[in-house]
């Protein structure tokens, strides 16, 4: 496994403008854009779904060398990373850039899980709704659902009458915020790195 | 209330023997296995080495590792 590892990561590596390109012309063949008639096209469209399913396979399998082996995940992730420890200062400065990098991702953490939970609803109800002759409402909330697309009772919902401003957890898809946390790991690694190197 | 412990401060005469010795940054850090950096973040006062490291150097300049480190102790208000 180990021989095979770094043949493996180089075949992933490679394998991305050949993928994106297999993955355009299938695109491209799929909308209508080619001839489905095409033998030639056919074949290639057969190609890509072969090629794509390879590279997404050995996708999964690195990532979860990256999980369990130790030398594999320095090897890579130190690259990625641009983790240098050539002798016992850059060690205790990695140590160092380490700690505040895992520090500020459990507060950014912490503050999407918030920004997920948290519900807000300002909104006007009709007259005979109305308590002390106030129609304007202000409903705060915290939703919580531990798997996606779970329908949650929105109460307010059967009485508004005009909605003024309604927050109900953040946007984003998941795969955004997953993207954007190893994006900012890596982007303030290097920061906090570059500025303990001064 | 605990006495607060008095702040020391680390000086060391390593720009001054490598002078001696001739020797560039660059060639003491291949000498001791450290990068140069290290080496102008000791001389600096920036970086205080280990013990192990501060006895590699003392070794390298056969010499006492007190004669190139030393404590200076700061007044505490």
């Amino acid at each position: 496994m180990k021989r095979l590892d770094p043949i493996l990561l180089k075949l992933f590596l490679y394998g991305i403008p050949l993928v994106a390109g297999f993955a355009l012309f299938s695109h491209w063949y799929n909308t209508g854009g080619l001839t489905t008639g095409s033998a030639v096209a056919g074949f290639l469209n057969g190609l890509a779904g072969l090629v794509v399913a390879t590279w997404m396979t050995l996708a999964i399998y690195l990532s979860f060398r990256l999980l369990v082996s130790g030398p594999f995940r320095d090897q890579v992730l130190a690259r990625i990373t641009f983790i240098r420890e050539r002798d016992e200062r850059e060690a205790i400065l990695t140590g160092k850039a380490t700690k505040k990098v895992f520090l500020t991702s459990l507060a950014f953490l912490i503050l999407l899980f918030c920004l997920s939970s948290f519900q807000v609803s300002v909104y006007r109800v009709p007259l005979e709704h109305a308590v002390d002759g106030k129609t304007g409402v202000i409903s705060l909330g915290l939703g919580f659902s531990f798997l996606e697309q779970v329908q949650q009772d929105h109460p307010a919902a059967l009485t508004k009458e005009k909605d003024i401003f309604t927050y109900q957890g953040l946007p984003l898809s998941s795969a955004a915020i997953v993207l954007l946390l190893i994006a900012w790991q890596i982007v303030s690694y290097n920061f906090t790195m570059r500025r303990l190197m001064r | 209330m605990a006495k607060s412990p008095p702040k020391i401060t680390i000086v060391n005469r390593l720009h001054v023997l490598r002078a001696e010795k001739r020797l560039t940054q660059e060639q003491l850090a291949q000498e001791i296995g450290v990068t140069r950096a290290t080496i102008v973040a000791i001389e600096k006062g920036g970086y205080n080495p280990s013990l192990e490291l501060a006895f590699r150097i003392a070794r390298y300049f056969q010499t006492d590792i007190n004669a190139i480190f030393s404590v200076e102790e700061e007044e505490t208000k």
